[in-house]
């Protein structure tokens, strides 16, 4: 790909959307990358000849999808209503979760994931234990789950946490807003850390493919960061890979090939392994981008009074 | 070199009173024996190749892939491919674009269409469309012009003003014909794919077929190209090279029935292969004629000559 006049950088030579070029040339296209593969490591003269290009296509792709899951730091974020259902619909391209987070008053308020569970399938039955059929010998769903429609209606428990206030740490109710609690008989039997925190919890779904709130989030904003794979929904024009990682994937793609090839002697191969290592530790030390400046400010604080 | 192949293998027939070959069957021992060298130029890359491979292939003027090279890209062609329907084309053809292909080297699309219309005037070599606008649309020479009615594809040449082409070929023999035009710059390489991997390729999400990365399907007289959307005249081109034409040493006939050599009849064609291989034809022809006049010796010299000449290039390597 050419290199772009910076009126067309700039203004996309006035075409909408006139931004559509910032920052592009910290990226290089999954183009280039097959294209100066197939120029650069293969042919008559190279380790690597009589190799499909859907092959290397398909070794560059996989390598850009390892890479978004935790070396790229390219987390995506996503803002979307929560309504009465308490249920977040996963993004189309969503591989894994960062944070969650909701949005109230200008801030952002991180949530805990509640590893207890929030939702459940359920499947009808008869007042003797017997699960029901239908006539073409699917079992009958009922809508939501008994933990679903306590959830939905703020008729199952959560714990209130309200430091200095009587009932900081009991379990309660909330409903519209409002905190019911038991009679406090007996003893309690102390906090439960993992979700010990005054904001809403979540847990995810992956199967459905939804995040399940408690009901405190009701209408409420939730911001959703995640990592996706970079595949761009199929979009190969729009698969890019950063600048700092392009010889990294090269040695992905040739270390794959001669590690499925047969009859490579296992020296080139542990050679081009080690490339790959090598260059994947060097990018990413790049990538942390530690400097001077960086540095400073977090050692500005080594002289602060601790009281 | 015909004429001075002819009358070699001529000489060395008559110096023992061997015999002599009429022109037809000069013709015919020709054309075998320039195909026999044409495809031992592809076994011999080959062998070039691996040799360089193992570092015993000299480079500069000992670089032997480079004159082998130059002798087989003389048959190198770059033709439109004629679209037989959807997304199939017809292979090269003397039919569809006047070779017969030998080796397919490379098939490539276009896929970015710039301007679509329908031509509303008629002059030759030029697309007249009045209601186009080609300026804003960004054609440029060198851009591809199909005639989506006729299959008819031909090259920009000057972009003349705002509705008008030239092209290099006359596309358009009336108006109302819908035609389309490519950008040159945006090219795409088709990768050829076995049929026992087509539907596994067009299945996968990371190597399905794109515009970005096309492949195609060879069946006997056509290709298939995938994607389907690449489906239109002018969008497949392909890379090949051709047969070498059928040599024929033409004549006139003097009074006393020689033949004498007249290369100004409409028929002749001169050997298409380089000089260098003028002893190789020679000595092929020789025991194409060894073995029809029967005279063995004729047949073992020119074998004996050919494999000397063969073991001569195997010591310097």
């Amino acid at each position: 790909m050419a290199y772009l006049s910076e009126y067309n950088y700039y203004t996309n030579n006035g075409v909408a959307p006139e931004d559509a070029n910032w920052g592009s040339y910290q990226y290089v296209s999954l183009y280039d990358i097959v294209n100066n593969f197939q120029l650069m490591y293969t042919g008559n003269n190279s380790l690597v000849n009589n190799e499909d290009r859907y092959k290397i296509i398909f070794h560059a792709k996989r390598g850009i999808q390892e890479l978004n899951y935790d070396a790229f730091k390219e987390i995506k974020v996503l803002e979307l209503d929560v309504t009465e259902n308490l249920r977040f619909v996963l993004p189309p391209d969503f591989v894994n979760w960062v944070r969650v987070s909701l949005y109230l008053d200008g801030l952002l308020r991180p949530m805990t994931e509640n590893i207890q569970v929030l939702s459940s399938n359920a499947y009808l039955q008869d007042n003797k234990g017997n699960i029901l059929f239908d006539v073409n010998g699917n079992i009958l769903k009922p809508e939501n789950s008994n933990i679903d429609m306590d959830r939905l209606k703020g008729t199952k428990k959560d714990i209130y946490l309200n430091p200095g206030n009587m009932f900081d740490g009991l379990e309660g109710w909330n409903i519209d807003g409002t905190w019911y609690f038991d009679y406090a008989l007996g003893a309690r039997f102390g906090l439960n850390t993992s979700t010990a925190n005054i904001n809403p919890t979540f847990a995810i779904d992956k199967k459905k493919g939804v995040i399940n709130f408690n009901s405190d989030m009701a209408n409420k904003i939730c911001i959703l960061e995640y990592i996706s794979d970079g595949m761009e929904a199929g979009d190969d024009s729009q698969v890019l890979v950063n600048k700092l990682f392009e010889k990294y994937i090269y040695a992905y793609i040739n270390y794959e090939i001669l590690n499925s090839k047969l009859g490579v002697q296992e020296y080139i191969v542990a050679r081009a392994r080690k490339e790959r290592g090598a260059l994947l530790r060097n990018a990413k030390i790049r990538m942390s981008n530690i400097h001077p400046s960086r540095l400073l400010m977090a050692m500005r604080g080594r002289d602060k009074w601790i009281k | 070199m015909i004429n001075s192949v002819r009358n070699t293998v001529l000489s060395i027939l008559n110096k023992n009173n061997y015999g002599y070959i009429s022109p037809s069957d000069f013709n015919l021992f020709a054309k075998q024996a320039q195909l026999e060298i044409f495809e031992e130029y592809f076994s011999k890359y080959n062998d070039i190749v691996n040799m360089q491979n193992v570092r015993r292939s000299g480079s500069e003027y000992g670089d032997e892939l480079k004159a082998i090279e130059e002798a087989m890209e003389v048959f190198s062609r770059v033709s439109h491919l004629t679209r037989s329907s959807s997304n199939n084309y017809f292979l090269p053809s003397i039919v569809t674009t006047g070779d017969d292909y030998y080796l397919l080297n490379k098939v490539s699309c276009y896929t970015d269409k710039l301007s679509t219309g329908t031509n509303t005037g008629i002059s030759v070599n030029f697309l007249v469309d009045s209601a186009a606008n080609f300026i804003t649309d960004g054609i440029e020479e060198d851009d591809i012009v199909a005639n989506d009615d006729t299959g008819g594809v031909a090259v920009v040449l000057e972009v003349s003003s705002a509705t008008t082409l030239l092209l290099s070929d006359d596309i358009f023999q009336s108006t109302g014909e819908e035609y389309s035009i490519y950008d040159e710059s945006t090219v795409s390489e088709s990768e050829k794919v076995n049929h026992n991997r087509i539907d596994m390729l067009k299945q996968s999400l990371l190597t399905a077929p794109s515009n970005k990365y096309p492949i195609y399907v060879q069946n006997s007289t056509t290709l298939k190209v995938y994607p389907k959307t690449i489906n239109s005249a002018g969008q497949v081109w392909s890379q090949y090279f051709r047969y070498p034409s059928d040599p024929k040493w033409t004549y006139i006939t003097l009074i006393s029935g020689e033949p004498a050599f007249d290369q100004t009849q409409p028929d002749y064609k001169d050997f298409e292969l380089p000089m260098d291989d003028e002893y190789k034809l020679i000595a092929k022809i020789l025991q194409y004629s060894g073995i029809s006049i029967r005279e063995a010796d004729v047949y073992t010299f020119a074998k004996r000559e050919e494999l000397e000449q063969s073991q001569q290039s195997q010591t310097t390597k």
